[in-house]
């Protein structure tokens, strides 16, 4: 069965294969490069089911494939596989959204008569391939690269609609906003390199393994270049100027703010980009170096405080939109703050398993809303929808799961997930890391929140009268949206039995399969949880504390108070936006609405940092190297030109002149001589 | 020995007169067959001295090397006159002054 892995990299090499095709003979094929891209991202899923059972039956693989500077050198940059249960799964969970894209873009822009459709499924296999290629990377450096195609995909997809003027703009600005986040993550690259020398991810050789062995006061390990730093100091830097990437990419605060602006692409695509590509690679990346990482308790504590600020913050936006996608893209900022949280505070296995359900109740929403989008003739404004549940069913049932999942519903998959990361931060919190109680405490008000703008999107979009004459008589939806939405609903309801932690908490029953998973794989790798739960433990001070009697008692309080929190903000949505014609009531806030509305001043901000400093700053640089660099490198050529143009007058062109001149400087030589040598 | 009768000083300064001869020829004159008689009056003057100090010396190098020098001014004034050959169908004359094209 080992055998599989030697077709891994067709995993990412399949839609590759897609990309090219559809750009080159895509004009020319029946759905316009669809069905290359459906064939090639089902083959992806087929082999990444059969390398996750491979991984699930013990075999592991982390080879280097491909060394493309090599030999005498202080580092070797490779190209490498590391298919370990983390990023098994994570190539299940890509290629399955990416397959159910690929087909419910069929219904979205095929049957919609959208124009550009090659370049539309040229840029998504690229973009799944780019993912894909990124998860079984191996070392940083890899990863890096196929970090930044995500990214340049998602210009590429946002964009899409280049004809309109909102897309271009978002999309450089989802590309700045990302690229200013990279900048640091590539720092830190070049810095781990030439720490450790090798950027591998897991083993003996890994850079976390080398850096643990730094740290261990117990072992007399080879010292690495630190520049000067202690060890721990530098690690922490590195670890900071990594986590610029990720949180460019996994839209944390303050570097959200592309998100919101990336609903102008196709619904498809933003369904991919937060629920499995784009976004998801920010986390997924800390998933990755989790034992760098978890050796960094300032890290672990930035990281824990950025999330449940960004779950906190973007959920309070999420409250006052009205259109449909910018409340779901609120929502996904602050999801991804909590998966954060959950990394920041050592739930390693609850951070990907938010990950992999709000990847599928994510991917599931935003489809719905592409659904509805296609109904509605692509007007996004929820108070020109209503009454939509009678017309669309299916529609309305997998959105209703998606949205009681995301809202953290029991026994929805958000449920579980939502409540093993607050689970986690809560028991380290009270086990010895007080300061993690803060970022706890914001997590857990954005539960409310949550529960809150996810049933006011469903009561508005689908429930009451249908407020304008669209909602009342919608375009229908063929099979092709349907089958997608289907088979994400039933997995929003039940994924989250993958883990129901409480259960076996309770019962004993050993249900916990995804920690069992991720624990799984041979020690040598160093990438199972338990490593790293000793990890955190051991450097980062974390302990497992309880309330009252103890865990069963923590548990239940912690549960209790997530989903008490979750069904207060469903019911208070439901109590004012029940009834045919639900009234505004956002609007009641006054200044605090706008506050929201205007995202905190977020972006005006960001365009006065670069408008009125950057822009002053580069101005002033700009004059100064016009003025003095440029100045100094005029003023010599300017010196010497004159001087040539005087000289050349020299140059008569009459021989006699030149023998005037060589005579003269012979009786000058002579007489010099003559007075030297004492001759008169 | 009636050479011998003579003082070096006589030859020197014959040789300095015709050497100074030649080099007022080259500044001041404009043709080009001119200046290349100057050339020849100046070897000559080399070959005046060289003859008198092998002389004075006993030693018959230097009259082997006036016997060079005339060996080179001739091919020199096969050269000479193919350059100036060429002049004259460029330029129409043999003033050196007129070709100044090459300048800046």
């Amino acid at each position: 069965m080992a055998g599989v892995f030697a077709y891994a990299p067709a995993i990412a090499a399949l839609p590759f294969v897609s990309f090219v095709v559809a750009l080159l003979a895509g004009k020319y094929m029946p759905k316009k490069g669809a069905l290359a891209g459906i064939i090639a991202t089902a083959g992806s899923l087929g082999l990444s089911i059969a390398v996750l059972v491979t991984v699930f039956l013990g075999e592991t693989y982390n080879e280097t494939l491909y060394t493309f500077v090599g030999g005498d050198v202080p580092f070797e940059l490779t190209f490498g596989l590391l298919l370990d249960p983390l990023s098994a799964a994570m190539l299940v969970i890509v290629s399955l959204i990416a397959f159910l894209v690929h087909v419910f873009s069929l219904g979205y822009m095929n049957d919609e008569g959208e124009t550009g459709l090659p370049r539309y499924y040229a840029s998504l296999g690229l973009f799944t391939a780019s993912m894909l290629a990124f998860v079984f990377s191996d070392n940083l450096l890899m990863a890096f690269m196929f970090f930044e195609l995500v990214g340049l995909c998602s210009y590429l997809l946002i964009g899409f609609w280049f004809r309109r003027a909102g897309p271009p703009s978002a999309a450089k600005k989802a590309f700045l906003v990302t690229r200013f986040g990279d900048y640091f993550f590539l720092v830190g690259v070049v810095g781990v390199l030439t720490t450790f020398g090798t950027a591998q991810f897991a083993g003996e050789n890994g850079f976390p393994a080398l850096a643990e062995t730094v740290l261990n006061p117990e072992t007399t390990a080879d010292a690495v270049n630190t520049f000067g730093f202690e060890p721990a100091t530098w690690f922490a830097i590195l670890g900071l100027l990594v986590l610029g990437g990720v949180m460019g990419k996994s839209a944390q605060f303050p570097f959200h703010t592309w998100l919101p602006d990336a609903m102008e692409g196709p619904t498809p695509v933003s369904a991919l980009i937060h629920a499995a590509t784009m976004v998801a690679a920010g986390v997924f990346l800390v998933a990755r170096m989790y034992g760098f990482y978890a050796l960094l308790p300032t890290v672990l504590a930035v990281i824990a405080f950025v999330g449940g600020f960004t779950a906190l913050f973007a959920a309070t936006m999420g409250v006052v939109k009205n259109e449909i996608k910018q409340v779901l893209a609120y929502s996904t900022i602050s999801q991804y703050g909590y998966i954060m949280l959950a990394l920041g505070t050592g739930g390693y296995v609850a951070a990907f398993f938010h990950l992999t359900t709000h990847a599928v109740f994510k991917a599931l929403l935003f489809l719905g809303a592409g659904s509805v989008i296609i109904a509605m003739h692509h007007n996004e404004n929820m108070w020109d929808m209503g009454g939509l549940k009678d017309h669309m069913r299916v529609t309305y049932l997998a959105f209703l799961s998606g949205s009681l999942a995301l809202a953290g519903i029991f026994p929805f998959s958000g449920f579980w997930s939502k409540d093993e990361v607050l689970y986690e931060a809560l028991v380290h919190g009270l086990g010895g890391s007080p300061l993690l109680l803060g970022a706890y405490a914001m997590g857990l008000a954005a539960v409310f929140l949550t529960g809150f703008y996810t049933i006011r999107m469903v009561l508005l979009t689908f429930h009451g009268e249908a407020r304008s004459d669209t909602a009342e008589d919608p375009h229908g939806v063929r099979w092709n949206v349907k089958f997608p939405l289907a088979v994400l609903g039933i997995l929003a309801a039940v994924i989250g039995f993958l883990n129901p932690l409480p259960i076996k908490k309770l019962t004993g029953l050993e249900v916990d399969f995804l920690h069992q998973f991720l624990d799984s794989g041979p020690e040598a790798l160093l990438t199972s949880s338990h490593h790293y739960s000793g990890l955190t433990h051991d450097y980062a001070g974390y302990s497992v504390g309880t309330i009252g009697g103890g865990e069963i008692v923590t548990l239940l309080a912690g549960a209790g108070a997530s989903l008490g929190l979750a069904l207060l903000g469903a019911g208070l949505a439901f109590a004012l936006y029940r009834g045919a014609e639900p009234t505004r009531h956002t609007e009641k806030l006054g200044g605090l609405q706008t506050l929201l509305m205007h995202n905190y001043y977020q972006d005006e901000y960001q365009v006065w940092l670069a408008e009125g400093l950057t822009l002053r700053l580069s101005g002033a640089a700009d004059t100064f190297d016009q003025g003095v660099i440029d100045g100094v490198v005029n003023g010599v050529s300017s010196v010497s030109l004159f001087s040539g143009d005087r000289l050349r007058r020299l140059q008569t062109g009459i021989v006699t002149n030149y023998a005037a001149l060589i005579v003269l400087s012979l009786l000058v030589l002579l007489g010099v001589f003559a007075a030297l040598g004492g001759w008169f | 020995m009636v050479l011998g009768a003579v003082p070096a000083e006589y030859y020197l300064v014959l040789s300095a007169a015709v050497f100074c001869v030649g080099i007022f020829g080259i500044l001041t004159r404009e043709n080009a067959l001119i200046f290349l008689m100057s050339v020849e009056l100046m070897l000559n003057a080399a070959n005046i001295n060289l003859i008198a100090f092998a002389f004075y010396w006993g030693n018959l190098t230097g009259q082997v090397f006036g016997l060079f020098v005339m060996a080179l001014a001739a091919a020199e004034v096969a050269i000479g006159i193919g350059i100036i050959l060429v002049l004259y169908r460029n330029f129409d004359s043999v003033d050196v002054t007129e070709a100044t094209t090459l300048k800046w």
